[in-house]
Formats: C-alpha cells, sequence, structure tokens
C-alpha cells in the first residue's frame, strides 16, 4: 500500500468507457442523442402498463438480456483500455446494479444480472467483484469513487466499474405507486412544471487506473478523474435537505481533492432527476457550493433525454460527461417549458452548446441523503 | 460477534493509527426482544432491523440520539446485506403479479438507503451513506468498505450495519461503530447542546 502521507498522490484516469443506452449501443448513439436533445422517451413496449399512471419509458428495442449487455460493455471498455488477459486477471469489477425481479419471485440467494457477482466478474475474464453497490441513484458514483479510492491507496492496479439497469416491470411498477413518474411523458429538469422523471435503460462500463500505470501500458487517458467527493445531509428518508447541504458538501470535497475553483468549471451533468424537491435542492446546492458563479456555470441534466437508469444512472451520466469534454459540445437540459424560481441556474436550452470545458462535474443525489460529485478533467 | 483486528487494519489520514471498534450489537438480542417499528415503515421487518441495530449500537457510544454534532458530521453508514429486503421485494412482485397497484410506502422503503437516511437523520450522521451486497464474507466486505471510506478522508468514523432477514434462525444482523481509537478516550456522547440547525459545510 502507498503510503499517502509520504508520496504524492496517484493521479487517476479513465483509459476505456463503453455504454448502452436507448440511443442504441455504443458511446456514438449516446452522445448524438444527448446532443440532439431529442429524448428518447415512447410508450412502454416492454411490458403492460394498462394500469399505471405513467406510460413512457426510454427503452432499447427488442428483449435485451442484462447480463449480456452488461458483459459486452466490460468488454468493450476493457478493449478501448487495450487491457490484456494478464491485466484483466489481476482487474478488480465493482458492479453497481439493481437486484433481479426473479430473486423477489424465487427462494434462494439474492441475484443481479441473472447470476452472482464472482459469475460476472468470470464472464469477463477480471479478478473478482468483491461487492454489489446497491446505494440507489448514488450506487455507480460511490463505486466509481471506491475505485479511485483504491487506486490512490495501491490496492489496485486497474478497476473496472460497471453497472446497468433495463426498464423493468417491477420498477416501473413500484415507481408509479410511488407516483414520482411523470405522467405527461417528458423529464423536465428544473423547469417550471416538471412532473418526475421516466426510467430509461443504462448499462456503462469505465476502466479506472493510475496515470503512471496507463504510461506505463502505453495508453492514452480519455480523461482524468480529477476529485470525488460523498456525503450524506442527515435530513430524511427519502427527501434531500432543501438547503443543498449534503451535496454541496460532497461538490465541496470534490473541488477541494482537485485543486479547483468554481470558475474553473466549465459544466456541470446535473442530477436533475426532474422532480419537485429534488432539484430545487440540487440547485440549493450548487449555489452553496459554487456561490455567485452557480448562476454562470452551464449546467443541463441528461436524464431528460436518456431517463433514469436508477443504479446504473450515475455511470451513464459519468460517460456522458466524459464524452461532451472530448466533444466540445454541451447536451441539452431537455423538455424545458419555463424558469422555476427555486431552479436558478444557467441551463443549457435550445440547442447543444459548443464550449472547450477543462473540467466538469457529474452529480447525483439519492434516498436517506447519500449524495456524490466527480469532477471529471480533460485529458 | 466481535470483529478481528485484521477486520479494522486502517490507515488513518491524520496518522492516528488504526481503526477501534467504537461500540457493537447484535441481533437477536439478548435478552430476546421484538424489534421496534418504524413509522412509515410497513410489512417487511428489515428496516426495523437495520434501525435497531444501529440504535443499540450508537446508543453506547453517544448516549441518547442526536450524536454529538462535530462527529456526527464526519460519521458514515455502510449498510450491507446479503440478503436484502425480501419481504419488500416480495410484496413488490406480488402487487405487480395479481395487477394491484404498489403501496407508496414499498417505494419509499424499497431500498436499504431509505433505513440508512432513517438513522442518519436520527442520529445526525452526515457523512456518506453505502450501501451494499457484499458477495463473499458480508462483514469483512463491509468493514473494508468503510475502511476505504475512512482512508480516503470521507469519513473519520462509520457506523457499519450488517442485516439479513429470513435466515434459518430468524433476522440476523451484527452493528458496530468505528473510528478513532481518540473517540474512546473522550466520550462522545450528545453533552445537552441543542442540536445545530444546519450541516457545516466544511
Amino acid at each position: 500500500m502507498a503510503d499517502s502521507r509520504t508520496a504524492a498522490p496517484a493521479r487517476v484516469v479513465i483509459t476505456g468507457m463503453s455504454a448502452t443506452s436507448a440511443y442504441g449501443r455504443g458511446t456514438e448513439p449516446l452522445l448524438a442523442g444527448a446532443l440532439s436533445g431529442q429524448p428518447a422517451f415512447g410508450p412502454v413496449g416492454r411490458f403492460s402498463v394498462e394500469r399505471r399512471r405513467a406510460t413512457a419509458a426510454a427503452e432499447l428495442p427488442g428483449t435485451p438480456v442484462l447480463a449480456d449487455e452488461l458483459a459486452a460493455a466490460i468488454g468493450g471498455a476493457c478493449d478501448m483500455a487495450a487491457l490484456g488477459p494478464a491485466e484483466r486477471r489481476s482487474a478488480t469489477l465493482l458492479l453497481a446494479l439493481h437486484t433481479d425481479a426473479a430473486a423477489a419471485r424465487e427462494a434462494g440467494a439474492l441475484s443481479v444480472a441473472g447470476s452472482t457477482p464472482a459469475a460476472v466478474a468470470a464472464r469477463s475474464r477480471l479478478a473478482d467483484a468483491p461487492r454489489v453497490y446497491a446505494t440507489a441513484c448514488v450506487a455507480a458514483s460511490t463505486a466509481i469513487a471506491d475505485a479511485a479510492a483504491m487506486i490512490v491507496s495501491g490496492r489496485a492496479g486497474q478497476v473496472v466499474v460497471a453497472a446497468g439497469y433495463l426498464v423493468d416491470e417491477d420498477s416501473f411498477a413500484l415507481f408509479d405507486g410511488g407516483r414520482v413518474l411523470a405522467r405527461d411523458g417528458q423529464v423536465r429538469p428544473f423547469s417550471s412544471g416538471r412532473q418526475g422523471l421516466l426510467l430509461g435503460d443504462g448499462v456503462a462500463a469505465v476502466v479506472l487506473e493510475s496515470a503512471a500505470a496507463a504510461r506505463g501500458r502505453g495508453v492514452s487517458p480519455l480523461a482524468r478523474l480529477a476529485g470525488w467527493g460523498r456525503a450524506g445531509d442527515a435530513y430524511h428518508v427519502c427527501q434531500p435537505c432543501p438547503d443543498g447541504s449534503g451535496l454541496s458538501r460532497a461538490i465541496g470535497a470534490a473541488m477541494r481533492r482537485a485543486g479547483v475553483d468554481p470558475a474553473g468549471i466549465g459544466y456541470v451533468n446535473a442530477n436533475g432527476s426532474g422532480t419537485g424537491y429534488a432539484d430545487s435542492s440540487e440547485a440549493a446546492a450548487l449555489h452553496r457550493a459554487l456561490g455567485a458563479y452557480a448562476g454562470e456555470v452551464p449546467v443541463s441534466s441528461t436524464k431528460s433525454v436518456h431517463g433514469h437508469a436508477l443504479e446504473a444512472s450515475a455511470l451513464l451520466e459519468f460517460v456522458l460527461t466524459v464524452l461532451v469534454l472530448r466533444a466540445g459540445c454541451l447536451p441539452v437540459n431537455a423538455g424545458y417549458l419555463g424558469p422555476d424560481d427555486e431552479c436558478r441556474l444557467n441551463l443549457v436550452l435550445g440547442s447543444a452548446r459548443e464550449a472547450r470545458c477543462r473540467y466538469a462535474l457529474s452529480l447525483n443525489a439519492a434516498f436517506g441523503g447519500a449524495s456524490t460529485a466527480l469532477l471529471v478533467a480533460a485529458a | 460477534m466481535t470483529a478481528s483486528p485484521a477486520l479494522c487494519r486502517a490507515v488513518l489520514p491524520d496518522g492516528a493509527g488504526e481503526l477501534t471498534v467504537l461500540a457493537r450489537s447484535r441481533w437477536p438480542a439478548r435478552p430476546p426482544a421484538a424489534l421496534p417499528a418504524i413509522p412509515g415503515f410497513i410489512i417487511s421487518s428489515f428496516s426495523p432491523l437495520a434501525a435497531e441495530l444501529a440504535e443499540r449500537c450508537l446508543r453506547q457510544h453517544f448516549g441518547d440520539p442526536p450524536a454529538d454534532s462535530e462527529r456526527g458530521r464526519r460519521t458514515a453508514i455502510v449498510l450491507a446485506s446479503m440478503t436484502g429486503d425480501i419481504a419488500t421485494a416480495a410484496a413488490i412482485a406480488s402487487a405487480v403479479d395479481h395487477g394491484r397497484a404498489v403501496p407508496p410506502l414499498l417505494f419509499y422503503q424499497s431500498n436499504p438507503n431509505a433505513v440508512a437516511g432513517h438513522i442518519a437523520a436520527r442520529w445526525g450522521l452526515a457523512g456518506p451513506v453505502v450501501c451494499t451486497i457484499p458477495a463473499g464474507h458480508g462483514l469483512a466486505d463491509a468493514m473494508d468498505s468503510a475502511t476505504l471510506l475512512i482512508e480516503d478522508s470521507a469519513a473519520d468514523a462509520a457506523l457499519v450495519v450488517l442485516a439479513d432477514q429470513g435466515g434459518p434462525d430468524g433476522d440476523s444482523g451484527v452493528a458496530m461503530l468505528v473510528g478513532p481509537a481518540r473517540w474512546l478516550a473522550q466520550p462522545g456522547s450528545h453533552r445537552g447542546k441543542p442540536r445545530p440547525s444546519g450541516i457545516s459545510d466544511e
């Protein structure tokens, strides 16, 4: 283990990534879809929603199988990172997944992606998968932060973080019963008239390692994970503190770790679920953490186009944030109807906006006050 | 249940040495007791189990809730379960299979974050919240998660709860508060100060 008191902390870089969303398989359709500003929502086709209040979701066509999509995403990310067989055999896999619907109907062990974490790792020829992150909407970003901590501490060389969720009947019924799905079929983050979230397919994988390890392998990083922060808010079972204190502390921790001032941040991919109280709390968190600059930095929530992929959402959005930095073009905050006084932000509206950024924030928040901030730096 | 020293080894960021188990609890309790219900949580014993494990553990170190505000602000919650909330998942599945609407309360309790939020709000714990399904040894992996958070300076201490539902002996679990040894030397009980209205930003 590296001694963090005597050695400069390792710089964590992203060397491979892959994503599947309702726009299709691969990062190119995801970026193109997000920049188009055309939401991928449509009538649910995978199961009947006849008895539900809401009827829309963002789904891949056909009947995708999560285990197969996950294996493909992990393989794609590892290939992009040029991880050889020996490197894969020593790489840890951190998974963020929803538990299987089948597990609720059969006695037996809890399963994920129709399998066990060890079997998911073995299928991709990775060393092991010690756990599945189940921290709701911050599951995958928590896994990314843990991966970074493992690399910085010298616990791990390469870490693969993978996450997946495919829209399913149980979750749809659950969220519909909770009355948090948008009945108008659109997600409208930070907008007046927003009705709630919509579910969306999302499967993604990234390879993280130290900059030195990537350099030693002759691999060019796609981007750098300059900072990460996580915090709670000690406020409520399911609602974030209205003052945004938890997410604000996570943002502050990420900026301090990166040594970046608010003005250095060129884009925020917000959690922006499209629910009333959560969006206003997030806006408050940005103002609390960034001060007056919170009204200037461009903000959008890409959930407005690809939907909410639950445990996988933070990884899908992290991949998209890396893609946006590399493309120099900011995605639209779709579904916008008009301003909300409690969400005074510089939203990217109308069409994608060209902008060369050095740093971008990817934010996520969940039940129980769990909040994460990932600060991505251009390579 | 006791944690072996190997489960608590960590290099603390301030050079204060290894993590110390500050308090612990287990379920089933001795003498036997019933799980207290939590308002707003229905059907399943999973969330009451996690909350009661936390309650019995945290009271040993902090006394009555909430926790000392400075320590609470820097205490994380790691909630691990090998089984997950079986009863809530089964109730959701049953509602779907029979074409019924899912009760709204099941939505709120369907994720372990919900009871973690209950514990955090009651005790004023404002560190990170992490919920996991360990693949191997549940407690060892949960302690690994806590150690990583503390080594990474995301928290000074962590409440680690392992809660499992419906085993051969019914619901079972353990909870441990782990943190720096200096917290043992200086009592962490709330000393009658009013709880601050907000969490400071640092």
